[in-house]
């Protein structure tokens, strides 16, 4: 870019040419977030690896943590009985709430698909419970399914069945909070879905039935790859929400009864905040992130694969 | 879509449709519907067994009672305040920050990108524990802005409006430098308003997400006069865990769950826009 001559007559450039004042303004609207970021997000990750390799109860001053090398780490994997069930219970939880789901989101997305009257309206109450607070439903679910007056087991009496005890069971908890999430989110996957079914160009629809497809194999063959991007988006953002599930868990069981609702953030803010433990909470942390981390690449691999072939 | 005939079989399609739509939207819908009934019901009426579908006279007593046990006013109060100050801050930074990685060139653009793209992937509980630290290091605990500034930037904010301000025309900027307009006026009087959708979606999600926030509150406030809805929900959830305060609690919750409810079906297409736009860019 020229150089705008100055006013002055000065034949030497001024410093703060147009294109330089163009960077320096640019400079001055990514401070604020760059420096958010650094206090907020940077700084804390690195801090809270040094973190992971010591002892630390957060009221020491930083410089006398006690260091422990790995030790959080190898407590966590070898020794500690609860943070193994921790891992397996979230695993469960996310890919039980999630596999249904994809398949829910998408069956009822191909419903909502075929020139449906009141779209809007049936949008709309699908999608109802993803805005509720977790923590709202969780309470609401919490007395839907009390053993004792829980208007689901007071229904099953009149109906002839036995009492459940649900949340107060070690079998059934987990499966009651993955039905929780699953109610929660469904919504969630319908509009994704429908989104993308709608992107779909009917020409394609058009051709494969000139060329005799049926229903199913359009569905096969047409649709179910188109969507291959979708369904990748939500396996890996979802798996990822549903791996840090905190609200739910509290308001219904605690991670009862037995730590078989244990999650790993659960476990980890009981750890930090309860105990005082912050090294050994930060380990979990990043022994989560390190697997969400794993189950991300693994997902984009595998659906690149498929995608490819 | 294969055939356009108006078979029998087609209508029983059809039918069917709509039969396996409502039941599913009546699943979603019936638990807050028996919330609402349940919140008019006296707490034997609430559990009984057979189950009682109506209560006899509606009670809305239960919620004058709520009053006395669950500090509303101070929790909308909080809550609002909170919730639109954080989604101001994560329009304001994010609607900056993306201008300028979109709009501009500078030492270090793609790298800076590249760091706050990788942030994005970095899980909310990996900076709990640090950022509670720094927060409290500050001596924000049990205050407005330890709710409020770590949740005011937002890596997926500048993503989003940096991909959407791209698409904005050069031409459109520099005609508005040619005619002296300063940097920040061309961000205010032409850029803003031409991503005002762009802001909607994400100030909505923002909302929404800031407005059920709990675990962050839970961990800083612990003074009565800050606490949010969430936190006040869990003090009843609490307070309500015997069955005789069950009319209150579910009061209570309908509450809670209202106002999000509301503003979701009023701003329903930012979001259903939002998540396709995420969704099929993803």
């Amino acid at each position: 870019m020229a150089t705008v001559p100055t006013s002055s007559g000065d034949a030497r450039a001024p410093w703060l040419t147009p294109t330089r004042r163009r960077t320096l303004w640019a400079y001055a609207f990514v401070s604020i977030p760059l420096i958010g970021m650094l206090i907020f997000f940077v700084g804390p990750i690195l801090f809270s690896g040094w973190v992971s390799l010591h002892d630390w109860n957060m009221i020491t001053p930083v410089n006398e943590m006690r260091w422990r090398g790995l030790d959080n780490y190898t407590h966590l994997l070898t020794v500690d009985e609860v943070f193994p069930k921790a891992l397996m219970n979230t695993f469960i939880f996310a890919i039980g709430g999630v596999t249904a789901n994809v398949v829910l989101g998408l069956g009822f997305a191909l419903l909502l698909n075929q020139r449906i009257r009141f779209l809007t309206i049936w949008r709309v109450l699908y999608f109802l419970p993803v805005m509720t607070a977790p923590l709202a439903l969780g309470v609401l679910f919490g007395f839907l399914f009390n053993r004792n007056y829980g208007l689901i087991n007071n229904v099953l009496v009149s109906l002839g069945i036995q009492r459940q005890p649900f949340l107060a069971s070690p079998d059934q908890a987990m499966m009651v909070l993955i039905f929780i999430a699953i109610y929660q989110y469904v919504g969630y996957y319908i509009v994704i879905y429908l989104a993308g079914l709608q992107g779909i160009p009917q020409d394609y629809y058009d051709a494969a039935s000139v060329d005799g497809a049926n229903r199913w194999q359009s569905f096969r063959f047409i649709t179910f790859p188109l969507l291959r991007p979708v369904t990748l988006f939500v396996l890996v953002t979802n798996t990822i929400g549903a791996l840090q599930v905190f609200d739910l868990v509290f308001a219904t069981t605690g991670g009862g009864p037995a730590n078989r609702t244990m999650t790993v953030v659960l476990y980890m803010y009981n750890t930090a905040f309860k105990f005082s433990r912050m090294g050994r909470a930060s380990a979990m942390a990043f022994i989560l992130f390190a697997i969400i981390l794993v189950v991300t690449i693994v997902q984009l691999r595998l659906m690149r694969d498929r995608t490819a072939r | 879509m294969i055939a356009h005939g108006h078979s029998p079989l087609y209508y029983v399609g059809k039918l069917l449709t709509y039969a396996l739509l409502a039941a599913g939207a009546f699943m979603m819908v019936l638990p807050f519907l028996w919330m609402v009934n349940a919140s008019l019901m006296s707490a034997g009426e609430i559990q009984a067994q057979p189950p009682v579908w109506f209560p006899a006279e509606p009670r809305f007593s239960n919620y004058s009672r709520l009053l006395d046990v669950m500090p509303l006013p101070t929790l909308y109060g909080n809550s609002l305040f909170v919730t639109s100050a954080t989604t101001a801050g994560v329009l304001l930074t994010s609607s900056l920050a993306g201008y300028a990685f979109a709009k501009y060139e500078f030492p270090g653009k793609s790298l800076l990108f590249m760091a706050i793209l990788a942030t994005m992937m970095v899980p909310a509980f990996v900076t709990l524990i640090p950022v509670f630290f720094v927060v409290r290091q500050f001596g924000w605990i049990n205050t407005y802005q330890g709710l409020i500034v770590p949740g005011m930037i937002s890596a997926y904010g500048i993503f989003l409006m940096r991909q959407f301000i791209s698409t904005l025309p050069d031409e459109l900027l520099d005609a508005a430098r040619i005619d002296g307009a300063s940097e920040p006026r061309i961000y205010v009087a032409i850029v803003l308003p031409l991503i005002a959708p762009a802001l909607a979606t994400l100030g909505t999600f923002t909302f929404i997400g800031s407005w059920n926030a709990f675990l962050w509150p839970l961990l800083i406030i612990n003074d009565r006069a800050l606490q949010t809805l969430p936190l006040g929900l869990n003090n009843l959830r609490t307070f309500a865990a015997e069955a005789r305060n069950l009319d209150l609690l579910m009061a209570g919750t309908t509450l809670s769950v209202l106002p999000s409810l509301i503003l979701f079906i009023f701003l329903q297409r930012y979001f259903i826009r939002g998540i396709a736009l995420t969704g099929l860019k993803g």
